[in-house]
């Protein structure tokens, strides 16, 4: 134990080992890779026509649908003749990949990693003795949820479909929205224990090579056990991870993501999630809806000014009342001050102690709420913001002022469309709350001046994140950020995505 | 790295654990509710060149109303009276919501300049704080009178404020307002107050400041002028004719006048509106010989009031109207030096009024 903490743990080597599996490929060493588990199963059948050759198949429970084994493998392996007058093993393979099973896929594996990755996919393996290799056969079960509505992202007119855990699934829903041929999927595996499929989109001629490059140079890089959960991906491609605040945008509309692609930005699929990133993510994209542009654009446009605002507000307002109460008090309204002043009679706590007591309070049941099931969590909520509010205000533990200031704070921050901007907002007005309390206003724009030279810093993929409100490499880049415009005026895709191709209209 | 940050942040802990006070750059924190707020300041002159501080809180209304508390301490200064004044409860007294400063007639009349200059530098007051003479008593006396039974000058003060376009009686102004006119012409004009039979307070004209002090009074003949050479008249009733007419504006044009290079005079040419609010039944406004007798009267009226104002202005010499600026203005090829040869006094003002009816109420006439 040192004087700051622990003494740091020597990180050992993590060589990736290559082959994984470094046995020679048969159906005993497939068998011994599984060690024993209950879910692998091996078979022998016999090919039919009295041959009396004995055939394996290998295939995993649960990965594979059964009716395609007996329909599309058993039943011709029993009943084809022309298999049973084929001249040697290697003939039966041919003939088998040629079309003699039904299945839309037959490959032949020679490695066992590439036969073991195969059947975990879903595949059922054939050896055939005397063969070189292994017939794969794809049999998988398409069992997965079906496309629903978008839980996060509220739909009142547009697309309703949602991205599922199926990474096809998804790459499906892209293709369908747009079906230009230009659309490019990339592939990688990530996670050596999970093996996930990543798809990278990308539409050739709009997007940025060097931004697709960089996508796929990070994401190669990746070096994981599995990818199980969204961060497991985002912190390893964001440029950096000293920051609250999102820099790679998701979402889970099929119809957003392609926006994104179409406009230039770069897509992530991930197999097991149901939602795509879009890079690179400027603050300007997490504080757009995307029933934005559904919305007439003066509509739209007023409502992404109010967004701007409640971002002040949710970030600014608990900072400034503890400053202004604390220290700037001929800044209030002498009728407001007096109100103040007769709503904290008897309150025993200082303002800033109470603002920062309602703010950790506001979070716990946020939290509580999120973590119970939906119907508990909205008793939750009841309970704690009005019976534990109005009580705590009557019990004189805190004052009127600070439960409406905290509460305007609080519901300003739900305007906010994206949850991870939100959350970078509630931490900042924390620390600017309690700067308000150290040195006032000052303390305040000082927290301001930080904080906007932090976001000034940090990039998306080589984009300014204050992008259009910051310079990109010296230059200033144009950008209707605030101000949404008709669309039929928008006739260049933003400078910044540094697309091949900017015109998007007539 | 991460040593250094740890090293730092171990290092800002502990200088918040010396017990040393906060870094002289930062403001001093104060709790809202451990605070008096000032509404009303009051000065009055006291023995030997010492000046006598009243202050006044509002009094708070709804539940659990408190009556308005009031202070009061003496010293040689301003400042030394309010130091005085700390000591007197638990609450810090607090001056940044000071909305009227009531200077006693002595005072006044001894020179209202340090209690103008007490409130240009405190770092506490307002020049924006309206500034009112009290006539014929103390200011600390008007805040006692005022204070008590729910109610407190501030209270007072305030409704009469709102209540001044409505009555025409007196406009407010601020100290801001007043030190801007001593400054540019020597003179100025300040809402007067006196207390009424019942202990009320009442405006009573204006009070004028010439040099820094108390030079005169301007009765209601003369403030409706000053308000009326000014413009603001939002809503002043007159009752001529039997007739009632609600002035709804006013406008003075100030013109120079020359006998050859020598400024001999300055012409005023007011024009007043107004509407017919009130009149008998055998007033028809369709008679053309009927409404101009009625704008006569309404045009004799408010030129007896400009002139009375005029007179005060010459009879004291103080130039609280700021004639001189408006006639550089008028004319300023001819008068750009004007400054060395302007005597009010020696000046013949020719003051002519129009007046116009514009409408009735009733829409049948």
């Amino acid at each position: 134990m040192g004087l700051f903490g622990r003494k740091k743990e020597e990180i050992p080597p993590h060589p990736r080992e290559e082959p994984r599996i470094p046995l020679p490929l048969s159906a005993e060493n497939v068998e011994r890779a599984f060690g024993g588990s209950v879910d692998f199963v091996r078979r022998t059948v016999e090919l039919g026509g009295g041959t009396g050759l004995s055939l394996t198949l290998c295939y995993v429970s649960g990965m594979v649908k059964m009716e395609r084994v007996s329909d599309y493998v058993l039943r011709p392996i029993a009943q084809d003749e022309g298999l049973a007058r084929c001249a040697g093993p290697e003939a039966l393979v041919a003939r088998m990949k040629a079309g003699a099973l039904y299945n839309l896929s037959a490959e032949v594996r020679t490695g066992t990693d590439q036969a073991v990755a195969d059947l975990i996919a879903g595949s059922c393996l054939l050896f055939v003795p005397g063969a070189e290799g292994v017939l794969s056969l794809n049999v998988g079960t398409e069992e997965k949820r079906s496309i629903s509505d978008p839980a996060s992202e509220t739909v009142l007119k547009g697309a309703r479909d949602a991205f599922v855990e199926s990474i096809r699934t998804n790459t499906s829903l892209v293709r369908r929205h747009l079906k230009a041929p230009e659309l490019r999927i990339t592939e990688q595996i990530v996670g050596r224990q999970s093996l996930t499929t990543v798809d990278i989109l990308s539409m050739e001629g709009i997007a940025c090579p060097d931004t697709v490059a960089e996508v796929e140079r990070r994401m190669a890089e990746i070096d994981i056990d599995a990818v199980l959960a969204t961060g497991n991906m985002e912190e390893y491609l964001i440029d950096t991870i000293h920051t609250a605040f999102p820099l790679i945008q998701y979402t889970e509309r099929p119809d957003r993501f392609c926006a994104g692609l179409a406009e230039g930005r770069v897509g992530v699929l991930i197999d097991g999630l149901p939602l795509g990133y879009l890079a690179p993510g400027t603050i300007g994209n997490f504080l757009r809806a995307s029933q934005d542009k559904s919305n007439n654009w003066i509509l739209a446009s007023v409502l992404t000014a109010l967004r701007y605002f409640c971002m002040l507000t949710t970030l600014f307002l608990p900072g400034l009342y503890v400053a202004v109460v604390t220290f700037h008090q001929e800044m209030i309204p002498t009728r407001l001050a007096l109100s103040i002043i007769a709503a904290k009679q008897d309150v025993p706590f200082v303002t800033v102690f109470e603002v920062l007591i309602l703010l950790l309070a506001f979070e716990i049941l946020q939290e509580a709420g999120l973590r119970l099931p939906q119907s508990i969590g909205q008793t939750v909520s009841i309970i704690g913001g009005l019976v534990v509010g109005t009580a705590a205000v009557e019990a004189k533990i805190v004052s009127p002022a600070v439960l409406i200031v905290v509460a305007i704070a609080g519901i300003a921050g739900y305007t906010m469309p994206s949850q991870e901007l939100a959350g970078a907002l509630r931490i900042w007005r924390f620390l600017l709350a309690v700067l308000g309390s150290a040195a006032g206003l000052f303390g305040v724009v000082a927290g301001g001046a930080v904080l906007a030279g932090h976001l000034a810093g940090i990039e998306s993929f080589g984009v300014s994140y204050l992008t259009p409100f910051a310079a990109n490499g010296g230059a200033q880049v144009e950008g209707d950020t605030v101000i949404r415009l008709p669309l039929r005026r928008v006739k260049l895709r933003p400078r910044f995505l540094r697309t091949p191709n900017r015109r998007n209209q007539k | 790295m991460r040593r250094a940050a740890a090293c730092a942040l171990a290092g800002f802990l502990a200088l918040l654990l010396t017990g040393c006070d906060a870094p002289g750059f930062l403001p001093y924190a104060r709790e809202l509710e451990n605070m008096a707020l000032i509404r009303t300041m009051g000065v009055d002159a006291a023995p030997e060149g010492a000046v006598a501080v009243t202050v006044s809180t509002g009094a708070r209304s709804g539940t659990g109303g408190e009556d308005a508390v009031v202070l009061s301490g003496s010293a040689g200064t301003i400042s030394g009276a309010c130091l005085e004044m700390q000591g007197q409860g638990s609450s810090y007294i607090y001056y940044g919501h000071v909305g009227q400063l009531l200077l006693g007639e002595d005072l006044a009349r001894r020179g209202a300049g340090p209690a103008l200059d007490y409130v240009l530098r405190d770092v506490e007051m307002r020049l924006d704080t309206e500034l009112y003479l009290v006539r014929g008593t103390g200011a600390g006396a008007a805040i006692q009178s005022a204070a008590g039974a729910g109610g407190s000058a501030a209270d007072r003060l305030e409704a009469m404020e709102e209540d001044a376009g409505l009555l025409a009686h007196t406009m407010p102004r601020t100290v801001g307002d007043v030190l801007e006119r001593l400054a540019r012409s020597g003179a100025a004009f300040v809402p007067a107050l006196s207390l009424g039979g019942e202990g009320e307070l009442e405006a009573d004209g204006y009070g004028i400041l010439k040099d820094g002090a108390l030079a005169g009074w301007a009765g209601e003949e003369a403030a409706g002028g000053i308000n009326l050479v000014l413009g603001q008249v939002d809503a002043d009733v007159l009752e001529l004719e039997g007739a009632a007419l609600r002035v709804v504006g006013a406008r003075t044009r100030i013109r120079p006048v020359f006998d050859g290079d020598r400024l001999t005079g300055l012409a005023l040419r007011c024009r007043v509106d107004a509407n017919l609010a009130e009149a008998p039944g055998a007033l028809d406004l369709q008679d053309p010989a009927a409404l101009e007798r009625l704008e006569r009267a309404l045009e004799a009226r408010e030129a007896q009031r400009i002139q009375a104002a005029l007179e005060l202005s010459q009879a004291l010499d103080a130039d609280f109207l700021e004639l001189r600026i408006a006639a550089e203005l008028a004319g300023p090829g001819r008068t750009a030096d004007l400054g060395e040869r302007w005597s009010l006094d020696a000046l013949e003002l020719e003051v002519s009024v129009e007046g116009n009816i514009l409408r009735s109420y009733d829409v049948s006439r």
